[in-house]
């Protein structure tokens, strides 16, 4: 495996006094696509969530390139060259399509990517700049989530359910999209139910149940009723 | 008529001031904060007293400074330890914050009136549709816009308005960007506070200082936010210019209910949208 860019080690998280994450150990190695599948409400969001310090770590370490990090804040993940496309999108109403893309790029990371770049790859942001951000269909509010977190230029993008709720032509344009992403050599990790993006995409999979890993392995070595089989174990 | 409109004006604009401020605090903290009238007051003070021994230009610079300090620990102290608990508590805390001042106000200047007399460039009176007018009302018109043309400018065209816009929507998304929320905590409310202090010197040589001024001019900008929407400026705005001309035609043409009106338009406001003019709904 590469070098790990992201590690969790033994990982714990709560929600208050609710214990999500039970002792998670997951890596993302450099320019790898890695994928965490799960049912509904088995903590595959409190992954992101304890990332962005929404869910409390009470046990075991997150690394960034084998650092570990000492307290994580809400800004911790950006400042360490992650992006988030959070489930639901989470675009925000009060800004405009253009500012909420400049909002990902608030820390000025260095790379590729910039307004020129993202209006490239998704013209149809470009053509409504201007309009508030929610004002625009669901699959365009997805490529303004994706084009916020490649703003950042970021060395791992996290996606969260990207697929929900888009039309399976709009599902197949993003995969496009995020394979093309991958061959660029940032790191992805997709925390998705939708197995089909799963096995075409990712290198390496684990499975969460009740808030712990209960299976992992290469993608090439499954075909998709086995993972739905390990999913429902 | 004009010269009433024009006095309307005057008294919107500095409603308009003050209520950018609690407007700007609710849009980040989400908190009604009762302790800005008080701000106001202590910023009229404090710029008294410095006007006495320096003028009045520094004496609005040291109000402005000084609330900005007093807005930046409101924040560190108060807003923040109680971020996390029920928006009612801070409320409850911010009366208390109001209070506090209140009596630091009057143990420190007393409980008698002052006066101060505009600086010696605005002390003159122009003539309008016949009847002369005070310059340092149109001053105040005029300083208004500046600061809050200056707020919009920030808000709207400068990566730190942008930082601001967006955590106040969802200090979560802003934070997944990048930016640290904690800091803009302090820099909005030491803002909203130094607008109120720079309000307090900029309206005393208008209306006497006293210690009940802050009480009386927070519950009309309340009444401002609310018509206007809760975190609304544009609403703001309109619902502020609205309000200074009822006052000024309600005193001439309907004295015994001028007190009255800004509470029953606000009444019409909330029974007809209850968001306000231009808030939006939850």
């Amino acid at each position: 495996m590469t070098t790990p860019i992201l590690e969790l080690k033994g990982v714990n998280a709560f929600y208050g006094s609710a214990h999500v994450l039970q002792g998670v150990d997951l890596s993302i190695g450099t320019g790898e696509c890695v994928a965490v599948v799960g049912r509904n409400g088995v903590g595959k969001t409190t992954i992101v969530n304890t990332l962005l310090s929404i869910a409390a770590l009470r046990g075991g370490e997150v690394q960034m390139r084998g650092e570990r990090l000492p307290r994580l804040a809400g800004h911790t993940a950006a400042a360490h060259g992650i992006a988030v496309v959070p489930q639901g999108r989470m675009i925000l109403p009060n800004l405009s399509i253009e500012e909420n893309l400049k909002l990902g790029a608030t820390l000025r990371r260095p790379g590729g990517w910039n307004l020129d770049r993202v209006y490239e790859l998704f013209p149809i942001l470009a053509e409504r700049r201007h309009t508030p951000g929610t004002a625009i269909s669901g699959g365009q509010q997805q490529m303004l989530a994706i084009g916020r977190a490649l703003m950042a230029n970021p060395e791992l993008m996290i996606l969260d359910e990207p697929s929900e709720g888009l039309a399976p032509v709009i599902v197949d344009e993003m995969e496009k999209i995020l394979r093309g992403l991958a061959e660029t050599g940032v790191a992805i990790l997709l925390i998705e139910q939708h197995l089909r993006l799963v096995l075409d995409l990712a290198e390496r999979f684990y499975v969460l149940s009740k808030g712990r890993v209960s299976a992992k392995g290469l993608v090439k070595d499954v075909d998709r009723e086995t993972l739905q089989a390990r999913i429902m174990q | 008529m004009i010269i009433n409109a024009l006095n309307g004006l005057v008294y919107g604009s500095l409603l308009f001031v003050l209520a950018s401020g609690l407007v700007l605090v609710y849009g980040l903290r989400q908190v009604v904060n009762f302790a800005h009238g008080a701000l106001y007051m202590l910023g009229a003070y404090v710029g008294y007293s410095v006007t006495m021994h320096a003028g009045f230009l520094p004496g609005v610079i040291a109000a402005g400074a000084a609330l900005a300090v007093v807005g930046v620990l409101l924040d560190v102290v108060v807003f923040r330890k109680l971020a996390d608990r029920d928006p009612l508590v801070t409320v409850l805390v911010t009366f208390g914050v109001m209070l506090i001042i209140e009596d630091v106000v009057r143990t420190v200047w007393g409980t008698q009136n002052y006066a101060i007399d505009p600086p010696a460039a605005l002390s003159g009176v122009v003539e309008i549709a016949g009847a002369p007018f005070p310059v340092y009302r149109l001053f105040i018109v005029a300083a208004s816009a500046v600061m809050v043309g200056g707020l919009v400018v920030w808000l709207r065209y400068t990566r730190s308005g942008l930082w601001v816009r967006a955590a106040s929507h969802s200090p979560t998304v802003a934070a997944m960007c990048g930016v640290r929320t904690n800091l803009l905590g302090p820099l909005v409310v030491g803002l909203g506070a130094a607008f109120a202090g720079v309000a307090g010197i900029v309206a005393a040589p208008f209306l006497s200082l006293n210690p009940t001024m802050g009480a009386e001019i927070l519950v009309l900008s309340f009444v401002v936010t609310v018509i206007g929407g809760l975190s609304s400026f544009g609403g703001a705005f309109i619902s502020a210019m609205i309000l200074g001309q009822v006052q000024a035609f309600g005193i001439v043409y309907v004295p015994e209910m001028a007190a009255l009106l800004p509470f029953l338009l606000m009444a019409l406001v909330l029974v007809a949208r209850p968001q306000g003019l231009l808030g939006k709904k939850e």
